[in-house]
């Protein structure tokens, strides 16, 4: 983003500023930081070191057993793969269903006020979980993907704040072209999308991350292990063990528990490659993208 | 626009979903006793905790013991058995969803809670399985005995408990390295229990720099009731025990529950347990203390102490060369009883929906489950591979396949939780056998222990409805009851605790003791 | 009528447009939508929403008759304000910052770095907590006690529990909430900024007179959508972050439903409670829709 400040003052109060500004962020970097090193640190020592406490955020007793077990199995690296494919075609799915609502409800429709509403509703008012189940098994999606692609395919927030974005684009352009007569889908795809890259990318990373990492709705419509999201896997990993309430615990003690290692190995497992997004998508956020693209 | 057109194909078959799922109301034996015609194939499903720990290469579902189930149980009588997952952690809003859909799978379980079958039951969700026990069960009645009174609502087997072989419940623990470096005595008494912390305080034997924990201790029943149960009086009349104690677990309303609260607050007061035990929600920080040699003594379910995982003992002597963690149980009443809780003789609580077409068949999983050979391979696997018989007991083996087969097999054999040698004495065997050497008598003196002077909560065999309804809730303030008491200064000790206690009985307490109470007096007559 | 009809002819592009969306909103959204009838039965499990016996507003009564019902309604409401107040900022600011940045590299990496506790469960985040901010063995309260300051109880004393809370709140979410904002700045003309240098304009000045006013229907559109979200909360947040001893003020509607609604299987109670949340979300909504209409312009509708 260096387009905005092209100009860089070397007035000393500029640079203390610099200095001071990136201390801070350096030291939220810190900050934010070190739990992932601590998890990190987790999956690579031995499990002595972890129960008792003395791993902090550098790896003790290394090892890799842990990423060893994990790779071992094929059925983590297959609901890996599985949730890639599944978050990318929710990704595309969902953004192009919300840039469907999104952008006539931006233009101040007749009607639209409606449909609005019809949508805002949804945001509070919803059936619960036994009817959704119900609806998920009356159109037959148990135990297969589309349960995880269609109930949640247009976000409403998310949807309210492209509208929002499509909005505040410079209107001038817009209308030049509606009186050069070109139809509404080629404002659309020629001038508005091209126009709107940051906000889509947001929105796709917002998607991408919401399914990568809910697993409630799986935990409801899918039986079938092959089938599980990567999330799903993670999260009984992760809980395995904590059935700690005295009422799951009685009769509990003959099982076989995960060693904190495995834990966290697979928490590492299941985040990283959703965290390779973002700096992909970055190149989205350097402005001028935009003044390129009207001048198109 | 392909999308859309999948939406509108969506919005037609809608309908059929849309007020479905209302199956059929309450169930009538003749609709669950519709037997497979011989021959014809039929499908049994049978759920299963996932619990995310399975090795590679198997799953919940699909592992050897499914084989096995279904070449030795499923194909000689024409049933194909599936296996229905119900994820641990979540297992009762699965189960709720998946019963009032019908489909839940024609055996179910939830909880270890007799609270579950009631409300199900109360719901008419249930399938009565009197006569299909009658009928196809021997071998589980045999298996189960008296336990299976416990699945009946109002005289009515709604449920079949699986059946608890080792009903101890918990054990105490204490550093005798410590002690014999001070030359303390084990502790024989409540009173000498105070003494020896105290000594662990003062004189550090651990040397731990000041750190020393004298009693660990967390906020969960395994640290708390082993403590609060030893103070209850002794000579309880049948009415007090019936009337007074509930669902809770602890003994809030018997007498000497304050006394116990108050012991905790003095020992509080004086440092001498751990100090941020009210955060500690899952025992992870005491275990961690003991295994860095802080604690002195502390309380734990039975046999966590000694077992591979977490592997508190293990972890113990190799973090501190030298250390010599063992059970005791020093605590007395008021007539110089150890008191201590028990389970029931129960564990899962087995269940067949209403909307089910296959009680018969479910019924004779279990029964084919119950005979002792089938129930031994399911516990121990095969005898060669999986395990060697040393003095009558199975001993398992070392291999890899083994450790991997075995992963669920706890949860393959629902109809017991542990196994059942014939007697107290081989069952403490067995149990000392699964743990390393120079543990084995700790596990056997533990396991003895947790038997001596034991009581039962006395439940009732209808519903009560309030405690259903106030449990959860009454829980959290128990909790807050028992935090607030042991952390409050030694002077506003009896007004803490009394104002929460006054909280817990207007918050749903009165209601449970009103109804027990009414209860008790149908039962007596 | 006529115009009507041109205006159609006019627009039909867009009307196409919108009948996915609305197809979807109406099977997998208002489809199960019956499902809030269950807050005016006795629910039975078993029967379902056809055969359950109708009980009329008996649930609401008995809700309305709970004291702890209203405790946890004051804490969801302390505890979201209190959010607003320090979260609702907090990445604004914070991508006010990022965005002076002018190293390029490490303007990226931070950025980065800073979403990552967003995707820390909040059982994770909270065992991490009790090794940090527990008051006898947490890693701050050590580095405190080594400067010779008393421990200070950050999780048993409900006050100080509080700002516990915030804080973590603003650290797992600040960063995470940044994108947004640095996707509005990114839609600044830029031409703007050039010619506030050219009038002299300091950093600050910019800051004030260009940045701000560019990404405020953003966040007024995102305010508006929290202040309907004031009576919703989340369970995982309040429920692994709190304990007992400070029940007080962790006590919130989604424990509350789930101990008195949930671990009871009393579904009646539970979609009752939910019935009553979305009703007063909604009305917040549109009230705070309309008077951001009139100050500033944006809104919602």
């Amino acid at each position: 983003m260096k387009a905005i400040n092209p100009k860089r003052t070397v007035s000393s109060e500029a640079g203390v500023f610099e200095l001071i500004n990136t201390v801070i962020i350096a030291v939220l970097v810190i900050l934010c930081l070190a739990p992932l090193l601590h998890i990190a640190s987790m999956s690579l020592s031995s499990n002595r070191a972890i129960l008792s406490g003395e791993v902090t955020v550098f790896p003790l007793e290394i090892n890799f057993e842990a990423y060893q077990k994990i790779f071992q199995d094929a059925s983590m690296i297959r609901s890996l793969l599985l949730s890639l494919g599944l978050t990318a075609s929710y990704t595309a799915l969902s953004m192009l269903m919300t840039v469907f609502a999104a952008y006539p409800l931006s233009k101040r429709l007749k009607g639209g006020k409606y449909v609005m509403f019809l949508i805002v509703f949804t945001m509070f008012f919803s059936g619960g979980t036994i009817p959704d189940y119900l609806l998920i098994r009356g159109l037959h999606l148990t135990n297969h993907l589309g349960s995880l692609l269609l109930p949640t395919m247009i976000n409403p927030f998310f949807m309210i704040i492209l509208i929002t974005f499509l909005r505040s684009l410079p209107s001038g352009l817009l209308e030049a072209a509606e009186i050069d007569g070109s139809s509404h889908f080629h404002t659309l795809t020629r001038i508005v999308l091209p126009l709107s890259l940051p906000a889509l990318a947001t929105l796709s990373l917002f998607y991408a991350v919401g399914r990568w990492n809910g697993f409630m709705d799986a935990l409801m419509y899918i039986t079938d292990p092959k089938l599980y999201p990567i999330q799903l896997k993670l999260y009984q990993v992760v809980m395995n063990s904590m059935t700690n309430d005295p009422l799951s615990m009685q009769g509990d003690q003959v099982v076989s528990v995960l060693p904190e290692s495995i834990k966290a190995a697979s928490i590492m497992f299941a985040t990283v490659p959703i965290l390779l997004v973002y700096p992909w998508l970055q190149k989205y956020f350097i402005s001028g993208v935009m003044i390129g693209a009207v001048k198109e | 626009m392909r999308k859309r057109a999948l939406s509108y194909a969506l919005l037609a078959t809608m309908s059929i979903g849309f007020l479905g799922g209302c199956s059929s109301g309450s169930g009538n034996e003749a609709d669950g006793a519709a037997s497979a015609d011989a021959g014809k194939q039929v499908t049994l499903k049978v759920g299963i905790f996932d619990r995310g720990n399975a090795p590679a290469g198997y799953t919940a579902t699909d592992n050897y013991w499914t084989d096995y189930v279904q070449k030795n149980f499923g194909d000689p009588n024409h049933i194909k058995v599936e296996f229905v997952p119900i994820p641990r952690n979540d297992a009762s809003d699965k189960v709720n969803v998946m019963m009032t859909s019908g489909d839940a799978p024609d055996i179910v379980f939830a909880s270890t809670n007799v609270l579950t079958p009631y409300g199900y039951a109360k719901d008419g969700g249930l399938l009565p399985l009197d006569s299909l026990i009658d009928q196809y069960g021997p071998n589980l009645k045999m298996y189960l005995g008296d336990a299976l009174d416990v699945g009946k609502v109002d005289g009515v087997q709604y449920s079949i408990p699986g059946r608890r072989v080792n009903t101890g419940k918990y054990e105490n623990l204490i550093r005798k390295d410590w002690l014999d470096k001070l030359g303390l005595p084990m502790p024989q008494s409540t009173e000498q229990v105070y003494e020896t912390l105290k000594a662990f305080k003062e004189k550090d034997p651990g040397q731990t720099g000041g750190k020393v924990i004298p009693l660990g201790l967390s906020l969960t029943p395994a640290s708390l009731e082993p403590i609060v149960w030893s103070f209850i009086q002794d000579g309880l009349t049948d009415e007090q025990r019936y009337t007074l104690s509930e669902n809770l677990g602890y003994p809030l309303l018997l007498p000497g529950h304050k006394d116990a609260v108050k012991f905790l607050n003095k020992l509080y007061n004086e440092g001498l347990v751990s100090p941020d035990f009210a955060l500690d929600k899952d025992e992870k920080q005491v275990f961690q203390d003991v295994m860095n040699g802080k604690v002195g003594m502390y309380s734990d379910n039975l046999g966590n102490a000694y077992t591979d995982n977490p592997g508190i003992a293990k972890l113990l002597t190799q973090n501190i060369p030298g250390a010599n963690l063992v059970p005791v149980d020093p605590y007395t009443n008021n007539a110089g009883k150890h008191l201590k809780p028990e389970y029931d003789p129960t564990g899962f609580f087995l269940m067949v929906p209403a909307s089910s077409k296959r009680g018969v068949e479910a019924i004779k999983y279990l029964d084919w489950m119950a005979q002792p050979d089938v129930l031994l391979t399911l516990m121990n696997g095969i005898e060669g591979e999986d395990y060697t018989l040393v003095d009558g007991l199975p001993q398992r083996t070392q291999a890899e396949e083994t450790s991997k087969r075995m992963f669920n097999s706890a949860d393959m054999a629902m109809i017991t939780q542990g196994e059942d040698f014939g007697s107290n004495e081989k069952n403490w065997a067995a149990a000392a056998a699964a743990v390393p050497e120079q543990f084995r008598q700790s596990v056997i003196d533990a396991y003895k222990m947790s038997l001596t002077d034991t009581t039962r909560y006395a439940n009732f065999t209808t519903p009560i409805e309030a405690e259903n309804k106030y449990m959860p809730a009454l829980r959290d303030i128990y909790d807050q009851l028992i935090v607030k008491s042991i952390m409050a200064k030694a002077a506003d000790f009896d007004k803490v605790y009394e104002d929460l206690l006054k909280d817990y009985m207007a918050s749903g307490g009165d209601a449970i003791v009103k109804e027990r109470t009414e209860a008790y007096k149908a039962m007596a007559k | 009528m006529k115009q009507l009809w041109l205006y159609f002819l006019r627009n039909w592009q867009l009307y196409v447009l919108l009948l996915g969306p609305v197809a979807y909103f109406l099977v997998f959204k208002y489809g199960p939508m019956y499902g809030i009838l269950i807050a005016f039965q006795d629910f039975n499990l078993f029967r379902g929403v056809m055969g359950s016996p109708w009980v009329g507003f008996d649930v609401f009564r008995e809700v309305f008759d709970m004291s702890a019902f209203y405790k946890a309604l004051r804490n969801t409401f302390m505890l979201n304000l209190t959010d607003l107040l320090f979260s609702f900022p907090a990445p604004i600011l914070l991508a006010l910052l990022l965005n002076e940045l002018s190293r390029a590299r490490f303007k990226k990496w931070a950025q980065t770095i800073l979403y990552l506790p967003h995707f820390l469960s909040w059982v994770i985040i909270g065992g991490i907590m009790l090794q940090v901010f527990a008051t006898n063995t947490g890693i701050v309260n050590l580095l405190l006690g080594h400067l010779g300051i008393d421990p200070i109880p950050f999780l048993t004393n409900k006050y100080n529990w509080l700002i516990t809370y915030l804080v973590v709140g603003v650290w797992q979410s600040a960063g995470w909430g940044t994108i947004i904002y640095l996707a509005a700045i990114t839609g600044i003309n830029s031409e703007l900024y050039e010619a506030a240098a050219v009038d002299g304009a300091g950093r600050f000045r910019k800051m004030w007179s260009i940045t701000l006013p560019g990404i405020r229907p953003t966040v007024v559109v995102l305010l508006i959508l929290k202040i309907g979200e004031i009576v919703q909360i989340s369970f995982d947040r309040p429920y692994v972050i709190g304990n007992v001893t400070v029940l007080d003020f962790s006590e919130v509607i989604s424990t509350f439903v789930y101990k008195t609604g949930v671990q009871t299987a009393d579904f009646s109670l539970a979609t009752a409670v939910g019935l009553f949340q979305a009703v007063v979300g909604i009305i917040l909504l549109l009230g705070a829709n309309r008077i951001a209409k009139k100050i500033t312009g944006n809104g919602v509708f």
